[in-house]
């Protein structure tokens, strides 16, 4: 019976049909509808390790949560990012930082993130989802070649080290 | 010395009471006499001193001689007679109350007997004062007696006074209840009489009316009647104002009372009053215009009182107006006239509360039964109180109690398309007119001039809390549907119940359901009943196809079977319950041809089956017998597999047709039922080739078919809402991750602004308090400072 689902079901993936070429249109109320529905999805996939919701009232700015993948030094840590949409969304790329204080040589002290995708690599087909699980997989696959965190490029060599010292790192700032 | 001596006894003569004795001189003074006393006393300068001595000896008499032997009456055998005397006042035994009547009337006697006497001295000392002038005019002996009288008291007094006016009342009302009844004069004269209580030919009715009208008239006389009666007389009054009320209103609500009662209290309690108050009025002209006055205040006073026991006695059976409601309009149309006089709002909330709890509220009672109560009560106390806050605060109870009760929706629902107790189905049909009414009701502040403040009485607080005037004013429907806050609840229950009926009774009347849902659009909106409508068509639609498909005839074979599908638009149907069914090959293969000509006629679309539900015509031929019968499609794909082998446990066959063992069980039973299949073994089922059992199950057929005809096809509401809790339980998860720790009104508004969307039904704070608890019993969450957090 697939023919008769609803129009506004049948939606949920339509978003893949706009052209990347359309202007971004400042339409509040298809942003929120949007994101109504990435968080409808989101939650209904239940996906392990990642999680986000919108921080208080305004749904145009939400909290994630990212477990460390697993097999990496950065396993049974979980962080805390802030994400932020703005009205072009999802023509223009959310802006995404760490709140957890993250010692990753493509993370800056501030929580600034160097990854392509937010950048210059976006694409409207991306959402909440995909942002987060391709922030998981840094964390395990760091860009070493433009590093944010020079230190953290050095250490990276040496897992071990490495390893200790984030973890020091971490339980010092998880916190705040 | 001798001269003094001479006066005194002079004086004394002529003011005997000098002596102590209050009797009347026996002869007239001699008019010398007294002149002489008094040139002589004048003489002396002795007479202010006198006229001291008088007023005070008088004074003194009436204390000390006239009030103590006036109680003494009352008082001497009291202690004896006491218990004899409360006996007497509840039991109308003749000679007890005549004993106090007359002991009264006896006393009354002598009282006036003494002021009599007293009173003839006045001349003579008004005389003496006349000559000193400078003399104060003496107090009023009636307030001295008054005083007197009333310092000393007796406490059983009360009785006695009520027992007198009780028998006169009864003196009294026997004329007017003669005059009323007495038509058949032969019966009447063998009962005792009502005045007197004496046989008819001894009757002393005459005489008694005497010694009453001549007690009233001396009590009148020295002024004592209020004084001494008033409240003896009130208390009688309104005791027979009950007794009366009793009589005649009691569990009789099809007519006015209240008519009647007035002109009873007109045409006999105060005709009555006015008999023993007026006594005195040919005699003493100066009261003939206070006693009007004093029992028209009377009257006031009755007629309230008569309201308000009225009243009372009307509101204590009010429970049994509500259930009698539209025959038992007079009598709340009595009460609505009692209540714009006295306010007895708040007696008439409490004691229905508390007599709806103690009749309908328990778990004794049917749904329909208190939905039945709950429906004539509002619209009792819609006639009684049309601003309904009443109605509002009366009925909370009932709204908190059904909520509770999980078939409440149902039975709303049935009641509404079925003809039932419950009337709903008729009030949904006047539907349209009610909603004019409603409209005209939203402009509230377009037309102040209708505007009417709320009633007072109430608790302020109960006012501001309740919702505003329109809900207050809303229609009957729109109070039973409100019970549970949502018309959405109930319009998904009626999809629920005719998605049932459209699924068993394959030949409905479609008519009827299309009027229904006319009906409930009009009420409801059509947007919540816009897949109801898309079901009804679904029907229609899949009898075309039937018949379409059918017709085409490109089966090249003939198919086993007929097969008439009903094809329903999963989006717009409530979803079904999870049954599972596997038919055998050869059975499918035909639902297959079906599916297959049905895609060629409707392009790019296909059938998913469910072959749980429907119907299944067949013939069995087993032995001798041949049975042909309609059933469930389990049943038949059961016996279908006894045709091939007589013998099966129930794991084997469960496994084949994938119905889980339990349930395979209760469906076998139908056929065990049916003599067909027995257990031979435990788990071991056989098919019986003779009719031997089967007579014995005869009567268990129907009974049982029928049973399986009601299990319904739907997942059931409450399943319904398992799953949209669900999916808040992931919002709850999502939200929890990423905030850590919320308070339960955080969460309450999150799931409003965020989770909404997902199609899911309202959601109360409550209703989340509840399942979060049940999370943090689940151990899946922590609840502690007032905010919950997920348990790591």
């Amino acid at each position: 019976m697939a023919q008769n689902i609803s129009p506004e079901q049948s939606g949920a993936g339509g978003s893949s049909k706009h052209n990347d070429d359309s202007l971004p249109v400042k339409d509040n109320h298809a942003v929120s509808k949007r994101l109504h529905k990435e968080l409808m999805n989101l939650m209904m996939a239940n996906e392990k390790g990642i999680s986000a919701f919108p921080d208080g009232e305004n749904i145009f700015k939400w909290v994630g949560t990212i477990a460390g993948p697993i097999n990496t030094v950065y396993a049974s840590q979980t962080y805390r990012l802030s994400l932020d949409f703005p009205n072009s969304y999802p023509y223009a790329a959310p802006v995404v930082k760490f709140l957890t204080p993250c010692f990753h040589p493509n993370v800056d002290l501030q929580g600034a993130i160097c990854l392509d995708i937010l950048k210059d690599k976006w694409s409207a087909l991306y959402d909440v989802r995909t942002i987060l699980l391709s922030i998981q997989s840094l964390l395990g696959e760091p860009n070493n070649e433009s590093p944010l965190n020079a230190q953290a490029a050095m250490m990276w060599n040496d897992q071990n080290e490495y390893k200790k010292y984030l973890d020091s790192f971490y339980e010092k700032h998880k916190d705040t | 010395m001798s001269d003094l001596n001479d006066l005194w006894l002079d004086v004394q003569k002529i003011f005997p009471i000098l002596n102590g004795k209050i009797t009347a001189p026996t002869q007239p003074i001699d008019e010398e006499l007294f002149e002489n006393a008094y040139r002589q006393l004048s003489k002396l300068g002795g007479i202010e001193t006198l006229a001291t001595i008088l007023e005070m000896e008088i004074e003194s008499t009436i204390r000390n001689t006239l009030a103590p032997r006036f109680w003494k009456h009352f008082t001497t055998d009291s202690q004896s007679t006491k218990a004899k005397s409360e006996a007497a006042s509840n039991i109308p035994a003749l000679t007890d109350s005549n004993a106090l009547f007359f002991k009264f009337i006896a006393a009354i006697d002598e009282l006036y007997d003494g002021y009599q006497c007293l009173q003839q001295i006045k001349p003579n000392l008004a005389r003496l004062n006349k000559g000193a002038q400078a003399f104060p005019k003496s107090g009023d002996r009636k307030t001295n007696l008054h005083n007197a009288l009333l310092a000393q008291l007796a406490p059983t007094f009360n009785s006695f006074v009520c027992d007198f006016y009780a028998v006169h009342f009864r003196l009294f009302t026997k004329d007017t209840s003669l005059s009323s009844t007495t038509l058949d004069g032969e019966v009447f004269s063998e009962l005792p009489c009502v005045g007197c209580n004496f046989d008819h030919e001894q009757c002393c009715c005459q005489k008694l009316t005497e010694m009453v009208n001549e007690t009233n008239r001396k009590l009148a006389k020295m002024d004592l009647i209020d004084r001494l009666a008033g409240s003896a007389l009130t208390a009688l009054i309104k005791l027979k104002i009950k007794e009366h009320i009793n009589d005649t209103c009691l569990g009789i609500f099809d007519r006015s009372h209240l008519k009647k009662l007035e002109t009873w209290i007109n045409d006999i309690v105060m005709t009555w009053l006015t008999t023993i108050f007026s006594e005195c009025k040919s005699k003493d002209d100066i009261s003939e215009e206070k006693i009007p006055k004093s029992v028209q205040a009377f009257k006031v006073k009755l007629t309230y009182f008569m309201y308000e026991t009225f009243a009372q006695n009307v509101i204590s059976q009010f429970f049994s107006i509500i259930i009698d409601y539209p025959d038992s309009t007079p009598a709340i149309d009595d009460l609505k006239i009692c209540m714009e006089k006295i306010d007895m709002r708040v007696l008439l909330t409490e004691s229905l509360r508390s007599s709806l709890e103690a009749r309908i509220l328990h778990p004794g009672v049917n749904t329909m039964d208190i939905l039945t109560g709950y429906v004539a009560a509002i619209k009792a106390i819609r006639h009684l109180d049309n601003t309904g806050v009443i109605l509002e605060i009366v009925t909370a109870p009932i709204k908190d109690y059904l909520r509770k009760r999980n078939d409440t929706v149902r039975r709303v629902v049935t009641g509404l398309t079925e003809e039932g107790p419950t009337d709903l189905s008729e009030e949904l049909a006047k539907g349209e007119f009610i909603k004019d009414g409603k409209d005209a009701g939203l402009n509230e502040f377009s037309n102040w001039e209708n505007w009417e403040p709320d009633p007072f009485g109430i608790d302020p607080d109960v006012l501001e809390l309740s919702s505003s005037k329109i809900i207050r004013s809303a229609d009957i429907i729109s109070m039973v549907v409100d019970i549970y806050g949502s018309k959405e609840l109930f319009m998904v229950e009626y999809r629920n119940l005719m998605a049932d009926r459209l699924l068993s009774q394959l030949d409905f009347n479609s008519e009827k359901e299309i009027r229904n849902l006319e009906l409930l659009k009009i009420r409801f909106g059509e947007s919540l009943l816009h897949s109801c409508e898309v079901m009804l068509k679904d029907v229609t639609d899949s009898k075309r196809i039937n018949a379409h498909i059918h017709s085409n005839g490109n089966c090249d074979e003939t198919p086993l079977f007929d097969i008439s599908s009903m094809i329903i638009s999963a989006q717009f149907w409530p979803s079904f319950n999870k049954e599972s069914l596997q038919l055998p090959e050869e059975l499918e293969n035909e639902f297959k041809k079906f599916t297959k000509a049905y895609e060629s006629y409707k392009g790019n679309r296909t059938l998913n089956w469910r072959p749980v539900t429907g119907r299944v015509n067949i013939v069995i031929e087993i032995g001798e017998r041949v049975l042909e019968m309609t059933v469930p499609p389990t049943q038949a794909i059961i016996i279908y597999h006894f045709q091939h082998k007589n013998e099966w446990s129930v794991d084997e066959l469960s496994s084949l047709i994938k119905v889980p063992p339990s349930a395979l069980r209760r469906r076998i039973s139908f056929w065990q039922n049916h003599g067909l299949i027995s257990e031979t073994e435990p788990g071991i089922f056989t098919l019986l080739e003779k009719a031997s059992e089967k007579t014995q199950f005869e009567e268990m057929n129907v009974t049982d078919a029928d049973e399986e005809d009601l299990e319904s096809a739907m997942a059931s509401a409450s399943d319904q809402r398992e799953e949209e809790l669900q999916v808040f339980w992931s919002y709850i998860v999502g939200m929890l991750t990423n905030l850590d720790c919320m308070p339960i009104d955080r969460i309450h508004q999150m799931l409003k602004l965020f989770a909404s969307h997902s199609g899911g039904v309202e959601f109360t704070q409550d209703e989340l308090k509840h399942f979060l608890q049940r999370k943090v019993r689940e151990h899946k969450l922590l609840f502690s400072g007032g905010v919950y957090q997920l348990a790591k």
